[in-house]
């Protein structure tokens, strides 16, 4: 740690803990989650850089989506994201959240997932690389710094217009608004 | 009374900076035993930042008391236990006191992860309970035989025969029982062949699911203040404590770097395994060295 970080602490210890302490949520959401375990474990070893996963969302504040989504994989992401506690962040791995990908015209993935829950970065590939994630991450610490890994606060403002997206895709939720709607 | 007031104010927070100094030392012994780099040694403090700042869901009144409630246990047993040559409490009681206020922490842990209504949380509870039956009786063989041999209850005293004539451990009637503690110990602490009590991958981290925010600071907290008591308790009755806090704190390192050791290379037992070897070997051991014990000393 040089001295130049030491001011960033005094100055912002929030901003910093949710820099280098990001904690991933272990929810396996399509293909990509094979290219997680490198990264955790010896080869690539995340937790360098503070990135650990973790088991429940509670405990986490981010959420790698891997790879394709389909319909039923939203209804326990939504959820996911929706019990994670603020200031949270979510990463879409792979080209199939980002646009569909090689699922652009399948009857049961949704092609922009940036619909249903505020996405702060995307990684592009089919698949990416185990590095991108380390690489994404050093990203997403940019993002932090300059207050622009706002998600959580995109969809605490526009929960109205990201809940009729969802309510189109899934029919009628089962379970009540996270904010009030009015 | 200055000086007894500021011990019993510096003591738990001394507790608190070894506990969570262990947690991130044992993050980065770990990771160099798989070949990693492995995290800063202040991981553990970068979190707990990180989690003091972030909002946090509360589940009612049960489930923030129960939390405070085990946290107020362990630091009341940090009082009574004398570490160095520091007790700010030592007239208040002995190893009798320490074994009923040791219950509150996984009670208060219980309590509170009652009322947060997860499935997960009540396996994890139930194991972590039939994991203390099952260290509980070596455990209180260990420490009849310990309070047999020195004829007190009191742990300063205890201390202070073995800074006159030596370790008990490298004696010969407790020679048995100071094994079958250290034995037992990665069932107190939670270590790896005992961890089934919070297992990530199979109950989502068990006790742990439902916290988040403070309230999972607060439980690593705790959790420093567990790894603290119990194996400052293994050098005060069987590495002979410590004359000053220095050579203290090296031995509970030793021994915390041992059962890392331990920690790292073995995979998680199932809870009728866990049961099954605790009451075997540590239970024959420290029976064994009980006899033995009473047949001296009568």
């Amino acid at each position: 740690m040089d001295r130049n970080q030491i001011t960033k602490w005094l100055k912002a210890p929030a901003k910093m803990a949710n820099k280098y302490s990001l904690h991933a949520i272990y929810f396996c959401t399509g293909c990509g989650i094979i290219e997680v375990p490198p990264v955790i474990t010896s080869r690539w070893d995340a937790e360098r850089f503070g990135v650990i996963p973790v088991a429940t969302p509670r405990q986490a504040n981010l959420f790698l989506i891997t790879g394709y989504v389909s319909v039923k994989t939203l209804r326990a992401i939504i959820r996911t994201y929706e019990q994670m506690l603020e200031p949270k962040y979510a990463i879409g791995f792979g080209s199939c959240p980002i646009n569909g990908g090689m699922y652009w015209d399948s009857y049961n993935t949704i092609k922009h997932l940036d619909k249903y829950i505020p996405i702060d970065g995307w990684i592009a590939g089919c698949m990416p690389r185990p590095e991108a994630i380390i690489i994404a991450v050093t990203h997403l610490w940019t993002l932090i710094d300059k207050d622009m890994a706002n998600g959580y606060v995109k969809y605490r403002e526009n929960y109205e217009y990201y809940r009729k997206n969802q309510e189109k895709v899934l029919g009628e939720l089962d379970w009540p608004p996270l904010y009030s709607t009015e | 009374m200055v000086t007894k007031v500021m011990k019993i104010i510096l003591s738990p927070v001394l507790a608190l900076i070894v506990g969570v100094f262990f947690l991130g030392l044992a993050r980065k012994i770990m990771a160099r035993i798989h070949w990693r780099y492995g995290p800063p040694l202040i991981q553990p403090i970068i979190d707990m930042i990180r989690l003091f700042y972030q909002k946090s869901v509360s589940h009612g009144c049960i489930f923030d008391l129960g939390i405070i409630l085990s946290l107020a246990g362990s630091i009341v047993v940090v009082l009574i236990l004398p570490f160095g040559q520091i007790c700010p409490l030592a007239g208040s009681g002995g190893l009798l006191v320490i074994l009923y206020i040791m219950l509150l922490a996984p009670l208060g842990m219980a309590l509170s992860g009652g009322q947060g209504a997860n499935p997960n949380i009540s396996i994890g509870i139930s194991r972590k309970l039939i994991l203390a039956l099952g260290y509980e009786v070596p455990l209180l063989l260990v420490l009849l035989s310990v309070m047999t041999h020195y004829k007190t209850i009191s742990i300063v005293e205890m201390v202070n025969i073995q800074q006159s004539t030596g370790w008990s451990i490298i004696s010969w009637p407790l020679f048995l029982s100071g094994l079958s503690y250290f034995l037992i110990l990665p069932a107190i602490l939670g270590l790896r062949p005992f961890d089934m009590t919070s297992a990530p991958q199979e109950i989502s981290s068990g006790p742990m699911v439902e916290y988040g925010g403070k309230y999972l600071a607060l439980a690593a907290i705790e959790h420093a203040f567990v790894l603290f008591i119990s194996i400052a308790l293994f050098v005060n009755l069987f590495l002979g404590g410590g004359a000053n806090l220095i050579t203290f704190f090296i031995k509970m390192l030793v021994v915390f770097v041992l059962g890392l050791c331990i920690n790292a290379v073995f995979p998680r037992f199932r809870i009728e395994q866990a049961i099954k070897y605790l009451w075997k070997w540590p239970t024959l051991l420290a029976f064994v060295g009980l006899i033995i014990t009473i047949a001296i000393r009568s």
